[in-house]
């Protein structure tokens, strides 16, 4: 290091570029245009995208402490529940053994009722292993990153699941790391059926401080809503499959004064583990919006 | 240059061991995010705000708001929303330096307090603006325990200006 400076010399006298109020004036004014226009117009996305990809050896840095102490954590772990598990497994495998044996044939009875009933055939979808790289859940936004984006084929819109249930929907994608909202997200809502009745709802997110829950907003004061009823979804939008376990209902309250009951359900996926699986939307939910909206336009004159 | 009585004269600041220390804070950060505790304190902020205040000559207003704009990606929080914050502190970090360096290391941090109220007042009503909701109450603690770290940030960021010049085989730094 030089000691010729000591950092004590005199500041530049000519040249000082733009006045510091100016900059600072300039550049709040770019962080407000930004929140603007990320809030309101949704045209940041490739500068995000760029952000994000330039993030990502960072994040994968930091990630690392983390994995590490896990990693020493689970080879230290006891044996004897590991042996638990298998024999708790083995058990479980074989009392599915005879559904598993039976599915096969149903799934085969089922086409040939769908045929009879000239019903549309289900199509499977395909589906992609994800690893959850950090939850940047804080109170205001209840979003996961995961690692596969863009270039591993996720699409914004697919469904996100993991053993328990269902967590959410990819709402952004990047190039190498995508966005997950959970089903809680104030933003988020997700077209459910009472699987008991067969009512169907819509349940948004509301992340309060009490915890995270959903609430089954319009649901008239007479519908058949018990405590405890599962909350699958619909399958109606033709994003979500049918049949996924949303939630359980945990409070309905009926008020005198209001046609509605307020009713509140808890998510039932756990996110237990780092792996969920994406579920690629059967069609592009934004590009068919688009065709409608155009030709709805082509219609118009 | 006048300096207070007592101060010690530093070594210059390396530029490489700022953005080291701001590569690692932000990296801490990150980290830290990863508890997901809603009163942890903006490491990020503690040490951006340091430097804003020793080195206002290296660190200014667009190496905040670059910073700015990288943790608001991280958190997939609003695009701009730290941005605008880390601004508004380096401006007002440019406003106080020459006050706070008169200070003692100890009494520094009751003059850096309304500097990191100030920005976490920004972060809210951003939020506020956008998602409808108002503050954990646990959030109140991120700026007190960031004014807090103060002295720790600055003890630990000085030690390498603090080296004596001349090596000296004896001496153990």
């Amino acid at each position: 290091m030089a000691l010729e400076t000591l950092d004590h010399s005199p500041p530049p006298f000519f040249r000082q570029g733009l006045p510091a109020a100016l900059r600072f004036a300039l550049l709040s004014l770019m962080a407000i245009g930004l929140m603007v226009a990320d809030h309101r117009l949704q045209v940041v996305m490739p500068v995000r995208a760029s952000i994000a990809t330039l993030l990502t050896p960072l994040q994968w840095a930091s990630l690392q402490p983390g994995r590490a102490w896990d990693a020493l954590e689970q080879s230290v772990r006891d044996m004897q529940q590991a042996q638990d598990t298998v024999d708790e497994y083995q058990v479980r495998s074989i009392a599915q053994a005879q559904k598993l044996q039976q599915i096969e044939y149903l799934l085969q009875e089922n086409r040939q009722l769908r045929e009879l009933l000239a019903l549309r055939p289900t199509v499977d979808r395909s589906a992609q292993a994800a690893q959850i790289l950090y939850d940047t859940s804080d109170g205001y936004v209840q979003r996961l990153i995961i690692d596969k984006g863009h270039v591993a084929g996720i699409r914004s819109g697919a469904v996100v699941i993991d053993t328990s249930g269902l967590v959410g929907q990819v709402t952004r994608v990047h190039p190498l790391v995508s966005e997950v909202t959970r089903l809680t997200d104030r933003e988020q809502s997700t077209p459910v059926m009472n699987a008991r009745t067969g009512e169907r709802f819509v349940a948004f997110g509301e992340s309060a401080s009490a915890g995270e829950r959903l609430e089954l907003r319009f649901v008239p004061a007479s519908a058949d809503m018990r405590q405890g009823d599962l909350l699958i979804t619909s399958g109606l939008d033709g994003i979500y499959p049918p049949g996924l376990h949303v939630g359980q209902i945990v409070l309905v309250d009926r008020r005198v004064n209001s046609s509605f009951a307020r009713v509140l359900a808890a998510p039932v996926s756990r996110e237990q583990g780092r792996h969920l699986l994406v579920l690629q939307p059967l069609r592009d939910p934004l590009s068919q919006a688009a065709q409608s909206v155009q030709a709805n336009l082509g219609r118009a004159p | 240059m006048i300096m207070p009585a007592g101060k010690p004269l530093l070594l210059p600041a390396n530029p490489r061991f700022i953005a080291l220390t701001l590569v690692l804070a932000l990296l801490l950060q990150m980290w830290v995010n990863l508890w997901g505790q809603r009163w942890m304190p903006d490491l990020m902020q503690a040490v951006l705000a340091f430097w804003l205040v020793y080195q206002p000559r290296r660190v200014g207003l667009i190496l905040a708001f670059v910073l700015g704009l990288l943790m608001d990606v991280h958190e997939a929080a609003l695009l701009g929303q730290n941005a605008l914050a880390y601004v508004v502190m380096a401006f007002v970090a440019g406003l106080l330096h020459r006050r706070v360096l008169w200070f003692p290391l100890r009494e520094q941090p009751l003059q850096v307090a309304p500097m990191f109220v100030l920005v976490a007042v920004i972060e809210w009503t951003a939020r506020l603006w956008h998602s409808g909701m108002w503050p954990h109450w646990s959030q109140l603690l991120a700026p007190v325990l960031q004014t807090a770290l103060w002295p720790l940030v600055a003890a630990l960021l000085l030690t390498p200006q603090r080296r004596p010049y001349e090596r000296d085989d004896i001496r153990p730094l």
